[in-house]
């Protein structure tokens, strides 16, 4: 069984844009899934169509067999939902945010004054429990939601952009946290982001959307290798030599004047091995820059078509612009 | 075994979310007394005035007497029907997205936020009772009436409440409330029985204003703080709850188009 099931799922605005063209995909049980892309890529609307917050145009979710269009109050029983706005109440106290939001959960009467305050102080939240959110940081608020999930316990997790707008430290704690509670709970996780770091420190898989449509879904690791590995660089005392390297460190793509460039999987164990290999056949290594490749360039790939229409919208703009000028 | 299960989680996240605005109003409850003021000067400034106006009233009772129940009719009016704009800033916060993905019922979300508003109604009802013992107002005032008044005050802010919901989920801009807003409680308030009786108005605002559900709500307070002559209560209980069932229906509805 899985987590998330979505098929053919599509969603149209009129007269016709389609946010979201014709996608399937699955979530596992327990796992982190991330869900990219740029802006309008479409990540909000699967989100909010999966969370039965939006109705979608066409095709089926499942959530643990569930059909959510059919009965979305079973579904919304074992979600939980972080949107991008920080949404808690700032006219209330911390405390009585999760007190309330507990109570609209049905959350056990037993169990919930118990869980309240476990919640709380694993967040580190207590001393502040009896102040208005309104006076909190960013940080813990974003922290007070999390606490949220700990007191509902919802078998999946949404989190849109968790740690936009926080500052490093914030970000990192929000990070660990998120983890904790897929890795001691079993919850199983979504989230989108933009923030390629996030998504590489956080989640087992994740999708990148463009235009309406999954470019593609992996892992992290598989997608960086995907586009090729790591790029080292090296100069050496003399140039021009015929270099030949064996293909367990890396391939050859480059030996202009200077540099010589290798592409490896994992460039930090094969950099000593490579150095060793040029000074064995006589050549002297003045310098190496790595160039690791990052989740940032695998969007970049898959997110390319899209970056390119931004292009038309500032060409839009300036013939907007020369059209106001000439009105004037 | 499942209905009734049912029956009790949507009166239960009805009165949560009350418990959540009460505890809102416990917090700062500045904006509940500043509402004080407009009622206020009706009765002092307009009312005294008036009061000198023979025919305005209707036989046995002073022009203060009379507006009275008015006004405090038109003051919770005014709470309801600009509670939309409290949705529509919760959207914009995304509080409102937080509440409509709890398992919790679209209906008893909308059920208890109208509910809310008519909590802040008897407020204002208490007010309004205090200012007319202090103006030397002459009403009845023993507790089974109180409390008649209070029925009739929480269905008024339900009613309007919802209606703003509906509202808030079309217009979907607090500009829009406002504009929407200024422009339908004037004629409700003057198309109505509030300030002075039916039988002056024109033939054509009569017939109008028997379909107003402010008129009812006027209707039914004189009765229980001037009259006491309750025969037309039952009618007028039962077109406010119909008109109020109707637009919480519609609001459950139509809240999470603010969504989109």
């Amino acid at each position: 069984m899985k987590a998330i099931e979505v098929n053919n799922l599509s969603k149209l605005y009129p007269p016709n844009i389609r946010a979201v063209d014709d996608i399937t995909f699955s979530i596992d049980l327990g796992e982190i899934f991330g869900l990219l892309g740029p802006n309008g890529a479409g990540k909000t609307t699967t989100l909010k169509a999966i969370t039965t917050l939006g109705k979608p145009s066409s095709g089926t979710i499942k959530a643990f067999d569930i059909d959510i269009i059919e009965s979305p109050q079973k579904a919304r029983q074992m979600f939980g939902y972080v949107p991008q706005a920080v949404s808690a109440d700032g006219d209330l106290t911390g405390y009585e945010n999760l007190l309330i939001f507990a109570k609209l959960f049905y959350v056990n009467k037993n169990e919930r004054e118990k869980r309240i305050n476990n919640a709380l102080k694993y967040m580190g939240l207590s001393d502040r429990s009896q102040d208005l959110v309104k006076h909190y940081s960013g940080g813990m608020m974003r922290r007070l939601e999390i606490a949220q999930a700990l007191v509902n316990r919802p078998k999946v997790l949404f989190l849109d952009e968790p740690s936009i707008g926080l500052d490093p430290s914030s970000k990192r704690q929000v990070w660990e946290y998120i983890k904790k509670l897929n890795e001691e709970f079993g919850m199983t996780i979504v989230i989108t982001t933009h923030d390629m770091l996030e998504a590489d420190e956080l989640c087992h898989r994740i999708a990148i959307m463009n235009s309406g449509k999954i470019a593609v879904i992996d892992t992290p690791h598989l997608l960086k290798k995907s586009i090729g590995g790591d790029i080292v660089s090296l100069s050496l005392q003399e140039s021009g030599l015929k270099l030949s390297i064996p293909d367990e460190l890396g391939l050859l793509i480059g030996n202009d004047d200077d540099r010589v460039l290798i592409s490896t999987d994992n460039a930090e164990i094969a950099i000593p091995q490579i150095i060793r290999h040029f000074e064995n056949n006589g050549s002297v290594v003045r310098s190496v820059t790595v160039n690791k490749l990052t989740l940032d360039d695998v969007f970049m790939k898959y997110a390319r078509s899209s970056l390119q229409s931004q292009g038309t919208i500032k060409d839009n703009r300036s013939v907007r612009r020369s059209f106001a000028r000439r009105g004037r | 075994m499942s209905r009734i299960n049912e029956f009790y989680n949507f009166g239960y996240s009805a009165l949560s979310i009350v418990e959540m605005e009460v505890r809102k109003i416990r917090h700062d409850s500045t904006e509940l007394w500043t509402r004080g003021v407009q009622p206020a000067l009706w009765l002092l400034l307009f009312g005294e005035v008036f009061n000198r106006v023979r025919d305005l009233s209707i036989p046995g009772y002073d022009y203060i007497q009379f507006l009275t129940p008015g006004v405090l009719a038109q003051s919770v009016l005014f709470i309801a029907i600009f509670y939309g704009i409290t949705l529509v800033w919760e959207r914009d916060v995304g509080l409102l997205t937080k509440l409509l993905s709890t398992p919790s019922p679209r209906s008893s979300i909308v059920v208890g936020k109208a509910l809310a508003a008519g909590v802040r109604g008897v407020f204002q009802s208490l007010m309004v009772f205090t200012l007319a013992v202090f103006m030397g107002v002459n009403l009845r005032h023993n507790l089974l009436n109180v409390a008649g008044v209070f029925v009739v005050i929480i269905l008024l802010a339900m009613c309007f409440s919802s209606f703003s919901m509906c509202l808030a989920s079309m217009l979907k801009t607090r500009e829009k409330m406002m504009g929407i807003g200024q422009m339908i409680t004037m004629p409700l308030f003057f198309g109505s029985n509030a300030i002075y009786p039916i039988t002056l108005m024109p033939p054509w605002l009569q017939s109008l204003s028997k379909l107003n559900p402010l008129t009812y709500v006027v209707d039914a307070l004189r009765a229980l703080l001037l009259t006491g002559d309750y025969s037309t209560i039952p009618e007028d209980i039962a077109f406010l709850s119909l008109i109020t069932l109707v637009l919480v229906i519609l609001a459950s509805f139509s809240i999470s188009r603010l969504l989109e």
